[in-house]
């Protein structure tokens, strides 16, 4: 029945932006920097995990772990050497530096890279099964369990282990944080190396089901965005909820409106979000 | 006094260094173009410039382009506009005012040359394109811009003829085509042959560029089961396209074609084993029958580029020599550099390339057919021009069915 396809493609589709969206959703809410480089955090992730499949011949799903340590310690060495100049100066010297990287880091992966496309394709890539009528892609299906997986984690990190409270102290109230123990510089760097290593993942996952190129970047930070602000920056679950709500919004678009206004629907929501509920917008504003 | 002398001893000097540079600018003819090196058409946009370079390259090594009894060496001015049409435009203009260049090449794809070729049109210095297949770029009644790729209205011309000739013939179509000027021109003109041929059209839907996910239109392509889907867009979203059919398991009952990727060899050794049975279509292929003054041959041609860049050339470097090459005839056969009187020239064209017979229409441009193509275990095939040159891979097995 094609509306319960159609329902189901922007589920998983809307996992797999749930993940995209979390890492940028944390850097925001603890470190309130808006990453527009975000996307290139994907894509860097994207091709970890396509030369380790395709130089090394590790699987894909196994190499998600290691690109996302790569990453993390990417992202760390980042926020301490470079972002903590900015950190607490205003909105606007995050945006530029940040755009900045993004330019950068697109550039460096013209040049390491080249323009070519590469496809991280496994001999499972295109798997698939049908249930009810419905077909299902493997990999998607996949995504989207690790979306939940990753959020359950993250989720489990900020309100269990010692280093989530020291996150969300430092969140809530910076100084009294301090006077508890917590070194920001530290704190910073290790949460934006969380953030990166998210994007990580969610790049793999990407270049399985589409492809990769130094390019893809700026389409999923804008998306990403939006997913963030409708999410909320507290909670990692809602984060991947806000993913499901575009996903499915995009898909039943494409089906009673016509594909071209998938992404007036995205901004839409965004603007309607915003004009009802700006307080969870501004909190970190 | 002495200082007075010395300079005066400078000024003939000078005089003779000015003349000197003035004799070796005179020598040389310099043809500009604003061309993707980076951004997100740098994958196609890097065939234009390698191409270019390999066409001047050759062109002087055997001489150069004659003009009256004087030998001239061609020149490139390239810039890159990051896959950006604003900004490729302001290069254009730059090329023209600051760069002074004498004659126009063009840049890769159906918006930009729509947008570049107007300033060749204002300043009236001739723009010999061959990135751009839209109707649009020739419909404006614009004298000094010509096209050496085929109009994206037929693209699908040979295709649909081929069709009528299968068995079984196919009689449910699907078409998708993105929104930009290039694709919307190749939905318009397949939709008009499909219904002339007496297709019918089960599904017509439309995406914005640089969409990633095609679940949607999948799903309701394969609701309708057609037997055929004609795609249409750029190379990047061919490639998503395919792998999100395999994994959404939807398999047209005859054949799916696209209008690029497929002659493409980064886009089939990206998708490997997955690329198989897809139909294109190619405006050329690398022939030795394809004889050029300058190379020898396409198959040659094809040779010396793999050669040199370490990637096989396609239809669109093959478009691009065919650009610098009509340049070189048409001011030898014009005996000037004159714009206006090149111009003229180039309109009255007539020449063998390794691209094809280089002829611009009324409008400027160029009428060939498109060369249906199927991709069997991992290589080009042509199947269809006017005839079947192979057998086709027909129906097409399923995804599930394929070894």
């Amino acid at each position: 029945m094609l509306l319960a396809q159609i329902i189901v493609n922007g589920l998983l589709l809307g996992g797999l932006y749930g993940l995209m969206a979390l890492g940028m959703a944390l850097v925001w809410g603890v470190l309130n920097i808006v990453n527009l480089a975000h996307g290139a955090f994907i894509m860097l992730g994207g091709y970890a995990v396509y030369f380790l499949f395709s130089e090394l011949g590790i699987d894909p799903f196994l190499a998600l772990p290691l690109a996302m340590a790569a990453m993390f310690v990417f992202g760390y060495l980042l926020q301490l050497l470079v972002l903590n100049q900015i950190v607490r100066s205003a909105m606007l010297n995050t945006l530029l530096i940040t755009f900045g990287l993004d330019v950068v880091l697109t550039y460096l992966a013209q040049l390491l890279f080249t323009a070519d496309f590469r496809t991280i394709a496994p001999s499972y890539a295109g798997a698939n099964f049908t249930f009810l009528g419905v077909t299902v892609p493997g990999i998607r299906l996949a995504a989207f369990a690790v979306a939940w997986l990753l959020a359950g984690i993250m989720w489990l990190v900020l309100s269990r282990l010692p280093l989530g409270r020291a996150i969300r102290a430092t969140a809530q109230n910076l100084t009294a944080a301090r006077l508890y123990g917590v070194n920001p510089r530290q704190l910073y760097a290790v949460t934006f190396g969380i953030g990166a290593a998210l994007a990580g993942a969610s790049g793999g996952l990407y270049g399985m089901i589409g492809h990769l190129s130094p390019y893809i970047g700026v389409p999923l930070t804008a998306q990403s965005f939006v997913i963030a602000v409708i999410g909320g920056l507290d909670n990692p679950f809602s984060v991947i909820l806000a993913g499901l709500v575009i996903g499915m919004a995009e898909s039943l678009a494409a089906l009673y409106l016509g594909p071209t206004y998938a992404n007036v629907i995205s901004f839409g929501l965004l603007v309607v979000i915003l004009v009802l509920r700006p307080a969870r917008a501004l909190r970190s504003a | 006094m002495k200082r007075f002398f010395a300079m005066l001893a400078a000024l003939p000097i000078l005089l003779a260094a000015a003349s000197v540079a003035a004799i070796a600018d005179d020598d040389v003819i310099t043809l500009g173009a604003s061309v993707q090196s980076t951004g997100s058409q740098a994958n196609t946009g890097r065939y234009y410039v390698d191409a270019y370079k390999l066409a001047v390259d050759t062109i002087n090594a055997k001489g150069g382009v004659k003009v009256g009894d004087k030998a001239y060496k061609l020149a490139l001015k390239l810039y890159d506009n990051q896959s950006d049409v604003g900004l490729s435009v302001r290069q254009y203009v730059r090329l023209i005012t600051a760069d002074k260049v004498n004659f126009l090449l063009g840049p890769f794809a159906s918006n930009y040359a729509l947008d570049d070729s107007s300033v060749a049109e204002k300043y009236q210095i001739p723009m010999v394109q061959g990135g751009g297949a839209s109707g649009q770029i020739y419909a404006r009644g614009y004298k000094y811009i010509f096209g050496t790729l085929p109009p994206a209205g037929d693209y699908y011309a040979s295709t649909i003829e081929m069709m009528g000739k299968l068995d079984p013939k196919p009689v449910r179509v699907a078409l998708v085509a993105a929104d930009d000027s290039f694709d919307v021109s190749v939905a318009k003109g397949t939709r008009a042959q499909l219904k002339s041929a007496g297709y019918e059209l089960v599904a017509d839907e439309k995406y914005a560029e640089n969409n990633a996910d095609f679940s949607s239109i999948l799903s309701i392509i394969k609701s309708k089961a057609p037997d055929v889907i004609l795609w249409s867009g750029h190379e990047t979203e061919a490639l998503n396209f395919i792998r999100q059919m395999k994994s959404l398991d939807v398999n047209p009952k005859g054949f799916y074609a696209f209008t690029v990727g497929v002659p493409t060899a980064d886009f089939r050794k990206a998708l490997g084993k997955d690329a198989n049975y897809a139909f294109g279509m190619s405006s050329w292929l690398p022939e030795p029958q394809l004889a050029d003054p300058w190379f020898g041959n396409a198959a040659d041609f094809a040779k010396l580029y793999q050669e040199k860049y370490g990637y096989e050339p396609d239809y669109h470097a093959a478009s691009a020599v065919a650009d610098v090459e009509t340049f070189a005839v048409a001011i030898a056969n014009a005996g000037s550099l004159d714009p206006q009187k090149v111009r003229d020239a180039i309109a009255a064209v007539s020449f063998d390339s390794l691209y094809a017979h280089i002829k611009y229409g009324e409008n400027g441009q160029i009428v060939l057919p498109q060369v249906v193509i199927q991709i069997q275990e991992d290589k080009v095939v042509p199947i269809y021009a006017a005839d079947f040159l192979n057998k086709p891979e027909y129906p097409v097995p399923a995804w599930g069915a394929r070894k």
